[in-house]
């Protein structure tokens, strides 16, 4: 059996144990648990090795620049059209009319970073140090971009260093396999957790906002995206979302897009033909600043809590919004949670009240299921779109995706 | 000068001048630092230690299938007699008391220790979500899971996975280097122990201490009679005395150097030419064991954390104590057999469960004496687990194993 039906098992056997056992299928959660912590044991070394050696395959500084000037600029333009799309499915469908305002718990408000700040929080003062947390991936790219480009100059004497790096990667995809094996029971656990702790009225109440969020979602991830693969990279997308299958289980298992990081490295690499130097590069970057799921809830939150609290919003508060959520998708890099996190930033921007924010809480898990796969696609299809125009993309290996299902199929 | 006996030596002028300066009201605490850096050094060690020798352990066993039913076999025995030393240990230091009243500042000191909640929170704790962090707060059992998961990982990737696997060796050789290069202070850190010890807490203590040794003696010796001979003569159905016999010169060995690895040869020699066991079965085991099984140690650490609980009077619940067992099971595995290893590794199960650290330095100082029959007791370990299967899997030659026993023969013709 393939891995992803077996998620995909777990993941239905896991909602319905959950909606039988009710709340205390929060003691399945540790099981849940120890397989994100599996996952995020692999992400830094993973990140680490597989970027230094992709930096070392550029030899070309301009190229280099070209594919990091690239990445940023697509990163940009899908995350405003995510907030854009966001803002106006919200707009259209007029949600948040007439919701019962319960304050939940005050939240702490969370300053946006300045342009200043994010810039000098890149930069590592203490490799090690960036090292030790997952929340600081963001250094870890720039340590290994540094560190690639002076193996490079290193010439033959950096040579043992570079295939230790190359190992490590290595070992790090079988790691990563190893770990996947899990998944199913992670997923199970995880699903039942999130199925258990739900109540239906809160679902009901916010049924709507779900609903149209989850169909926001869908055509960022088919119109937006398959757009991108059909008009920009001259792709066609049916071998897209097939190789990438197993990655958007997994995101929407766990609900979680850093965790489907290292799934989505190798179906990138494996499945689509995508040259290890674009996609040790594109997808660590994307994982950390390029959050397209992320960013549609927040516009649509913005709107929704506007009209839940018949706050209107003028066309430059609207442009506020549009700007904050950019910069808080990238100050937020790594941060866990941080799409509710960095919502509040982008309400505060708006002069929308931060207390909305609890209205919006009870729905987070289901609402991060879809947003996590949104998030690990787009990141997956600017590094596809980026192989194809930089002539680093196996077009044999992307079509034969489909071959090898059809076969299978006729059999 | 042989290392041990330039501990024991070294011991001995520590009692004696710590003694003097009590005599003559100098504060014998000035001599402690030589003790404190000693330990310090100990625990440069810890982190490298266990994380390249477990990862190499694990890529020793290279296809877990062809490992096949000997393989479990084996991981099984060893497994439950490291549970079952740990045990003893934990029953004696509480039957005896080891530890209570050994000092009144440090008893009400009135520590607290983060205890688990629960089971479940002692395995989620026990998965590390970034291996750079597990190595930088030393967490042990967090290094040891991440080094089972890169030795597999590093088998999975085959040729590829070499530079990584090289680079692991290598820091493995060199920091069981490293350790003998610390151990060589050894003297001067158990003098200043000793001189301590003697100089500010006076004679009681002293034979407190030599106490938990006899006890640890006393433990080390029941264990092996009873659980191993009774292995022997009952799971295995052969005569335990030939065993001894046989093992004689591995356990003299393994007495003088306290090093399980240093009386490999010896003990691979014995239980082959002496005791007729198969060169497969032998092969096998013996260097495996020889890394992962260590009783005597393992009985040391289940003692030894409840003796620095109670001499620190503090009350270890059930969950405390099954974090305590796994730990000393895990870093036993996670162990080479160089000498000194068994208190290297009592500092990473003291802090699993919170205890202080300190704790280590009055047994520090006796460490010594008692790893001699510790490593008798490791060595003896794998030897019987060998028998045991070899007997069990027919590559025993019996003809030889009974060939010392006059008795024997006799009662057969």
């Amino acid at each position: 059996m393939k891995l992803w039906v077996k998620i995909i098992i777990a993941m239905f056997l896991g909602l319905v144990s959950g909606w039988v056992i009710g709340p205390k299928a929060e003691m399945l959660y540790p099981v849940g648990e120890v397989f994100l912590k599996l996952i995020g044991m692999i992400i830094v070394p993973l990140v680490l090795a597989s970027m230094t050696v992709g930096i070392t395959s550029i030899h070309d500084p301009k190229k280099l620049g070209r594919v990091g000037l690239k990445t940023l600029g697509l990163y940009f333009v899908t995350t405003v059209i995510s907030i854009i799309l966001g803002l106006t499915f919200a707009f259209i469908f007029s949600v948040g009319y007439g919701i019962d305002i319960t304050p939940g718990q005050p939240l702490a408000e969370v300053e946006p970073m300045t342009l200043a700040q994010i810039f000098s929080n890149l930069i590592p003062i203490n490799p090690f140090a960036s090292l030790t947390t997952n929340a600081n991936i963001l250094q870890v790219i720039v340590f290994a971009l540094f560190l690639g480009v002076a193996i490079n100059f290193s010439g033959e004497r950096g040579r043992p260093l570079l295939e230790i790096m190359e190992s490590v990667s290595e070992v790090m995809y079988s790691l990563t396999s190893i770990v996947m094996e899990f998944s199913p029971i992670g997923v199970f656990a995880i699903m039942a957790w999130v199925a258990g702790r739900f109540e239906m009225s809160v679902l009901l109440s916010l049924a709507k906002f779900l609903s149209i969020y989850y169909v926001a979602c869908l055509i960022q991830l088919f119109v937006v995206f398959g757009g991108l693969l059909v008009f920009i990279a001259r792709l066609s997308p049916g071998p897209f979302f097939k190789g990438m299958w197993e990655a958007m289980t997994v995101a929407f298992g766990t609900c979680s897009s850093s965790a489907t990081l290292p799934v989505s490295m190798q179906c990138v690499q494996e499945n689509l033909g995508v040259s290890k130097n674009i996609s040790s590069f594109v997808l660590p970057l994307g994982s950390t600043i390029n959050m397209a799921g992320a960013a549609i809830f927040q516009g649509m939150a913005a709107i929704f809590i506007s009209n839940a609290y018949g706050i209107h919003l003028d066309f430059l508060s609207i442009i506020t919004v549009v700007i904050t959520a950019v910069l808080s998708a990238v100050g937020a890099a790594g941060i866990p949670g941080s799409g509710i996190l960095m919502l509040s930033a982008v309400l505060a921007s708006a002069g929308l009240p931060i207390e909305g924010i609890g209205l919006l809480l009870g729905i987070d898990r289901i609402r991060e299921m879809i947003s996590a796969v949104v998030n690990s696609m787009g990141d997956a299809v600017v590094a596809v779109t980026i192989a194809k125009q930089e002539g680093e993309l196996d077009e044999l290996q992307y079509y034969d995706v489909q071959v090898a299902e059809l076969e299978e199929s006729e059999a | 000068m042989k290392l041990w006996l330039q501990i024991i030596i070294a011991m001995i002028a520590g009692i004696a001048v710590g003694a003097l300066m009590r005599v003559t009201g100098f504060d014998a605490k000035v001599l402690l630092p030589l003790g404190t850096a000693f330990l310090e050094l100990v625990r440069m060690l810890v982190v490298l230690l266990i994380f390249a020798s477990m990862t190499l352990g694990i890529t020793g066993v290279r296809d877990p299938k062809k490992l096949g039913r000997l393989g479990i076999k084996t991981l099984l025995f060893y497994f439950c007699t490291t549970v079952i030393s740990i045990a003893v240990g934990i029953t004696f230091a509480t039957y005896f008391e080891l530890g209570v009243g050994f000092s009144e500042e440090m008893a009400n000191a009135s520590l607290t220790i983060t205890e688990p909640q629960s089971v479940s929170e002692i395995f989620v704790s026990m998965i590390p979500s970034n291996p750079f962090a597990a190595l930088v707060s030393g967490n042990a059992l967090q290094i040891i899971v991440f080094s089972i998961f890169l030795g597999v990982a590093i088998n999975m990737s085959g040729e590829k996975g070499r530079p990584v696997m090289d680079a692991v060796e290598s820091l493995a050789d060199v920091m069981v280097q490293l350790t003998s290069i610390v151990m060589k202070f050894a003297p001067v850190g158990v003098f200043g122990i000793m001189a301590w010890i003697a100089g500010t807490m006076g004679l009681d203590k002293l034979l407190q201490l030599a106490r938990f040794v006899l006890v640890y003696y006393f433990a080390c010796l029941l264990f092996a009679s009873v659980i191993f001979l009774g292995m022997i003569r009952l799971i295995a159905g052969l005569n335990p005395v030939r065993f001894v016999q046989g093992m004689w010169s591995a356990i003299v060995v393994a007495f003088s150097t306290g090093s399980s690895s240093a009386s490999l040869p010896v003990s691979m020699k014995c239980i082959q030419e002496n005791l007729g066991v198969s060169k497969n079965i032998s092969g096998f085991i013996l260097p495996l064991g020889s890394t992962i099984n260590m009783n005597g140690t393992a009985l040391f650490q289940g003692m030894a954390a409840i003796f620095v609980a109670q001499v620190y009077g503090i009350h270890l619940d059930m969950y405390s104590v099954l974090t305590i067992v796994i730990t000393a099971t895990l870093s036993a595995v996670g162990t080479a057999g160089i000498p000194g290893q068994g208190f290297i590794m009592l500092s990473v199960v003291l802090t699993s469960v919170g205890l202080p650290y300190e704790g280590l330095f009055m047994l520090a100082a006796v460490d010594r004496l008692r790893d001699m029959i510790g490593t008798v007791v490791n060595v003896m370990g794998d030897a019987v687990v060998a028998v045991t299967v070899a007997k069990q899997e027919g590559e025993l030659d019996e003809m030889c194993y009974n060939q010392g026993l006059p008795e024997l023969e006799g009662s057969e013709v």
